[in-house]
């Protein structure tokens, strides 16, 4: 009890966001393996991208340089250019073979 | 100590909501789980003194990205998944292997690392806005440019990609020699066939594609 109380008294540790984040990776990674809609992988893409994004911003913080932040917003910046192109990319997959299940999709032909 | 609740609360939203995203069959109901990460990643952010990130985050990532998302998906009109039978039977032990060796390898880095303690908001100046500026327009002056470059590219990947390929008005005059094109460019209701229309006159050409006689004048 006492030790419970000096642990949320002491704030939140570096090894927690670090943690957090490989929870997130590992989950988008899952997600990536297991969904079968397109839309749905490009989502769990994004989620891992957030993960890397949150170790960035943790150690930023902890070791009190800018450099992490900044990384993150070029992360950011390449995360919505992959966004654009990602889903023209999945539109037109989909104007040609009427269907977005990767599963179907295994010949280069359209 | 109120910080520490904060980070429980917001790790489990994000948590949750990401593990939602994985479970659900719906890709509208993933998008919505995917926004509930993003801002819980944001709150995240302020409990780390980032509150430059954190706006960014909730603008760029809930209000720009999974907007064009949630479009994406009204637009196909994309349908649940159903329930299909693995093919690979040896999947998910494997699965479960990699799993606890990355979990292994994320406890040892998670165990060496030596930090000092968490600044507050307000005795730091490294995630405000005008220190991010700062860095972003004298040390990282030259990833700045190279990033504004990158989205130059993507718009016009994106346009082109988007755009329908144009076909030939009839009253188009094909000139001989100067361009070989492909079969469903000259025929409007031919399907998706490049095979290449060669001649020497256009009256070869329609002969080729059969609509001699057809085009108006």
């Amino acid at each position: 009890m006492d030790e419970l109380k000096q642990i949320l008294a002491a704030g939140p540790q570096l090894q927690w966001y670090l943690a957090l984040s490989a929870i997130l990776f590992t989950i988008g990674v899952a997600g990536v393996v297991i969904k079968r809609n397109v839309i749905s992988m490009f989502m769990c893409i994004e989620l891992m991208l957030n993960a890397v994004n949150l170790t960035f911003v943790a150690f930023s913080s902890y070791f009190r340089d800018v450099s992490g932040q900044l990384f993150v917003f070029i992360v950011m910046t390449v995360a919505a250019a992959e966004a654009a192109v990602g889903l023209g990319i999945i539109i037109a997959i989909f104007r040609n073979r009427e269907s977005l299940d990767v599963d179907e999709a295994n010949i280069l032909k359209l | 100590m109120f910080t520490t609740l904060f980070f429980i609360m917001f790790a489990g939203m994000a948590i949750g909501c990401a593990i939602s995203v994985v479970y659900q069959r719906n890709p509208l109901y993933s998008a919505i789980s995917l926004i509930g990460v993003f801002l819980s990643l944001a709150c995240l952010y302020i409990t780390l003194a980032a509150p430059f990130i954190a706006a960014v985050q909730v603008i760029v990532y809930a209000g720009a990205i999974m907007v064009l998302v949630v479009f994406v998906i009204m637009l196909l009109n994309v349908e649940e998944e159903e329930h299909r039978i693995t093919k690979l039977k040896y999947l998910l032990p494997a699965a479960i292997l990699l799993g606890l060796l990355m979990l292994a390898q994320v406890s040892y880095v998670v165990t060496q690392v030596k930090a000092d303690s968490r600044i507050k908001l307000s005795e730091s100046n490294v995630g405000i806005t005008e220190s991010i500026g700062t860095g972003l327009f004298t040390k990282y002056l030259l990833p700045f440019e190279i990033t504004s470059l990158l989205l130059l590219m993507a718009i016009v990947g994106a346009m082109s990609l988007a755009r329908r390929s144009a076909t030939l008005s009839p009253t188009t005059r094909i000139i001989p020699g100067t361009q070989v094109l492909p079969k469903y460019l000259v025929d409007p209701k031919a399907k998706y066939d490049p095979s290449a229309v060669e001649s020497d006159t256009t009256e070869q050409v329609e002969k080729v594609l059969g609509i001699e006689g057809k085009r108006e004048e």
